[in-house]
C-alpha cells in the first residue's frame, strides 16, 4: 500500500531523514517506533505532503506521490491523523468532523460518514454540539481519528495517538484502531509507547538517526535487545 | 514583571467605563448639545463608522488568514472607489437605461457600480496576492520571517498602487454625482440618501460575510485555514487557493466601501491612506482579528470622531480616532471583543 524508498528529507537546511525505507502492506497495522527527534514525524509529514522530499520515492497504491500538494494526497486516500491537540478549538465537534470530509462531493456521503464515525466513537455523538476546546484529552484524540476517517481514506497514519493519555483511554483508542483495520483500512501508527504499539501492530519498524534501524514481526521486536537500546538511549559500549 | 502591571479584566472595564462617562459628561456640557445635533451626530457617525468598519473587516479577515496586517488595504479602498466611478461614468450617458427604468434610474446605476467595485476589487486582490505576494504567502503568514516580508511588502504595494492610480486617473479630486433621490426624513431629520445607503449596504455586506463564513462549506474552509494551515492541508483543503480567496474577499469589501464613500465626498487618489489608519484604529478598538468586533469598532470610532469634532473641537478631526485607539490600548489592550488565546474566525 505505502512504500517508502531511500527517503531523504528535513526542515530548512537541516536533514532529518537519511534514506529511510519502509513498506506497509494492505490491511495491516504497522508501528513506526523511535525516540524523540529520530525522524518518525518527519516521515509522516513527508508522506502527507506537508514537507518536501529531497530525494527518494514515496509510493502509495502503486503511484508515486512524493512532492504532490498535501490536499491531493488526501484526495488519493492517504490521511494523516495529527495529535489530539490539533483540532479546531473554536468549532463544534460536528464542524470539526465535517471539515474532515471537506473533499467529499455529496452531502449524503458526508452524513453517512458522520454516522460511521459516531458509531466508532459514541462519545463524540454525546458531545457533538460542544466546542472542541471543551473536550478532554481522550475525546480530542477520538475527534482527530474520526476527522481522519471522514474522507473515506484507504490508509490512515496516526501520529502518537497515545500521547499524554491515561492507559485505560489508550487501550480504548487502540481497540478502535483495530476495529478500523478490520473494516478494511490500512494503518500506520507512530508511537513512543512501544509495548502498546507492538501489541496492536503486525509489523514494526524502529527508526534511529533518520534511518530504519531494526524491523521485523512485532512479536519478535517485543523481545529484541536493540529495541530496548533505541529507547533507553545507547548501549554500554558507545555511551 | 510586566504581567503584574496589567490590570485585571474587571478593573479594565471599570476604568474604561469611567473614561466613557467622563467623555459623555464633557460632550453634554458643550454649548452645542441638543437633541437635534445629537441625532445628526449619531447618523453621520454611524454612516462614517460603517465605512471604517468595512475596511477594518477586510484588515481583520486578512489578519485571521495570514496573521499579518495588510498596510496596502486603503489603496484597494481607493481603487474600488475609482472602479465604481469609472462604471458610473460609462453608464451615466446611456439613454437606454434611463428609458428602461425612468423612476429608479440612479439607483440601478449605483447598484451596478457597487457590484462592479465588489467584483473587480475581488479579482484585483486575488491577482495581487497570486502575482506579487505568492512567494511570501506560500511560506505561511505572520510569526515567520515571511510574515514580516508581507508587512513591508504592504507598504511598498501601497506606494506603487497610489502611483499607478495617479498615472491613470491623475490627482484631481473627482465628483461622484450619483442620483439617488431627495433627502429622506427620519425622526424629524433630513438625511441625504447616501448616508442611508452606506449604513444599509454596509450592514448587509457584513451580514453576508457572516453568513458566508458560518453557513457555507467554503466559509468553513476559510475558518479552518485561519486557524491552522497545516491541519487544513491534512483534511484536504487547498490552502494557497483559500489564502487567495481570503485576500480577494477582503479587497472586494474594501472596494464596496470606496464606492459607498464616493457620492458623499469625492474620489481622490490619496483617500486610501487616512481611511486605512482609521480602519486600523477601528480594528484595534473592536479587537484585532474579530470580525463582528471590526464593525462595532468602526461604529465606535465613527461616532467618537463625529461627536468629538462637533462638541469638542472641529479643527482636529483626524486626531480623535487615534486618541481612542491609544486609550483602548492603554486600558483594554485586547479591544472590545478580542481574545488573548489564539481562537480566531
Amino acid at each position: 500500500m505505502l512504500k517508502i524508498n531511500q527517503l531523504i528529507s528535513g526542515y530548512g537546511s537541516v536533514q532529518i531523514l537519511n534514506g529511510a525505507n519502509m513498506k506497509v502492506e494492505k490491511q495491516s497495522i504497522v508501528a513506526l517506533l523511535g525516540g524523540n527527534g529520530t525522524g518518525k514525524s518527519t516521515i509522516l509529514r513527508a508522506a502527507s505532503g506537508l514537507i518536501r522530499s529531497w530525494k527518494g520515492t514515496i509510493e502509495f497504491d502503486g503511484e508515486q506521490i512524493q512532492n504532490l500538494p498535501a490536499h491531493e494526497i488526501v484526495g488519493r486516500g492517504l490521511v494523516q491523523v495529527t495529535q489530539g491537540k490539533d483540532v479546531f478549538p473554536a468549532m463544534s465537534v460536528t464542524e470539526n468532523l465535517k471539515l474532515g470530509g471537506f473533499i467529499l462531493k455529496s452531502k449524503q456521503q458526508l452524513s453517512d460518514n458522520l454516522e460511521k464515525v459516531y458509531n466508532y466513537f459514541p462519545r463524540l455523538n454525546e458531545r457533538k454540539d460542544q466546542l472542541a476546546a471543551t473536550l478532554s484529552g481522550g475525546e480530542l484524540q477520538m475527534l482527530c481519528i474520526g476527522r481522519g476517517l471522514m474522507s473515506n481514506p484507504k490508509m490512515i497514519m496516526l501520529d502518537e495517538p497515545s500521547a499524554a493519555l491515561a492507559p485505560q483511554i489508550v487501550l480504548d483508542i487502540f481497540k478502535n484502531i483495530n476495529r478500523i483495520r478490520q473494516d478494511g483500512l490500512t494503518v500506520l501508527v507512530v508511537e513512543q509507547n512501544v509495548r502498546m504499539a507492538l501489541l496492536l501492530a503486525d509489523y514494526g519498524y524502529v527508526i534511529k538517526d533518520g534511518v530504519i534501524n531494526v524491523e521485523g514481526d512485532s512479536k519478535k521486536l517485543m523481545y529484541d535487545e536493540s529495541v530496548k537500546e533505541s529507547y533507553l538511549g545507547g548501549t554500554k559500549a558507545n555511551v | 514583571m510586566f504581567n503584574k502591571l496589567r490590570i485585571g479584566k474587571k478593573g479594565e472595564n471599570i476604568i474604561f467605563g469611567t473614561f466613557v462617562l467622563l467623555y459623555i459628561g464633557w460632550c453634554v456640557n458643550s454649548p452645542d448639545m441638543n437633541i437635534e445635533s445629537l441625532k445628526s451626530v449619531l447618523t453621520i457617525g454611524l454612516s462614517v463608522g460603517i465605512i471604517y468598519g468595512l475596511v477594518a473587516l477586510g484588515i481583520s479577515l486578512i489578519y485571521t488568514g495570514l496573521d499579518v496586517v495588510n498596510f496596502s488595504h486603503g489603496e484597494f479602498f481607493m481603487i474600488g472607489a475609482f472602479a465604481g466611478l469609472t462604471m458610473f461614468n460609462l453608464l451615466g450617458n446611456q439613454d437606454w437605461i434611463f428609458n428602461l427604468f425612468p423612476d429608479a434610474y440612479g439607483w440601478i446605476i449605483y447598484v451596478v457600480c457597487l457590484f462592479t467595485a465588489f467584483v473587480s476589487m475581488g479579482l484585483f486582490g486575488v491577482f495581487i496576492e497570486r502575482v506579487f505576494l505568492r512567494p511570501l504567502t506560500k511560506k505561511g503568514g505572520g510569526y515567520t520571517v515571511a510574515g514580516m516580508g508581507i508587512i513591508i511588502c504592504g507598504f511598498g504595494l501601497s506606494v506603487v498602487l497610489i502611483n499607478v492610480a495617479y498615472l491613470i486617473w491623475n490627482p484631481v479630486a473627482k465628483p461622484f454625482p450619483a442620483e439617488l433621490g431627495l433627502p429622506m426624513e427620519i425622526g424629524g431629520l433630513f438625511l441625504p440618501i447616501t448616508y442611508i445607503w452606506m449604513i444599509v449596504v454596509g450592514l448587509s455586506v457584513a451580514a453576508g460575510l457572516w453568513f458566508f463564513l458560518n453557513k457555507t462549506k467554503m466559509g468553513l474552509g476559510i475558518r479552518a485555514v485561519a486557524y491552522s494551515k497545516d491541519v487544513s492541508n491534512l483534511v484536504g483543503i487547498n490552502v494557497p487557493l483559500y489564502i487567495s480567496i481570503i485576500f480577494g474577499i477582503a479587497c472586494a469589501i474594501a472596494g464596496i466601501g470606496g464606492t459607498l464613500v464616493g457620492p458623499t465626498y469625492q474620489v481622490v487618489v490619496f483617500m486610501g491612506y487616512i481611511i486605512l489608519m482609521k480602519a486600523f484604529a477601528a480594528a484595534v478598538v473592536g479587537g484585532f482579528g474579530n470580525l463582528p468586533g471590526a464593525i462595532v469598532g468602526g461604529f465606535t470610532v465613527g461616532i467618537f470622531e463625529t461627536a468629538s469634532s462637533f462638541y469638542i473641537s472641529g479643527s482636529h478631526k483626524d486626531l480623535y480616532a487615534f486618541l481612542l485607539m491609544i486609550v483602548v490600548l492603554m486600558i483594554k489592550p485586547t479591544g472590545f471583543f478580542g481574545v488573548q488565546v489564539k481562537m480566531k474566525a
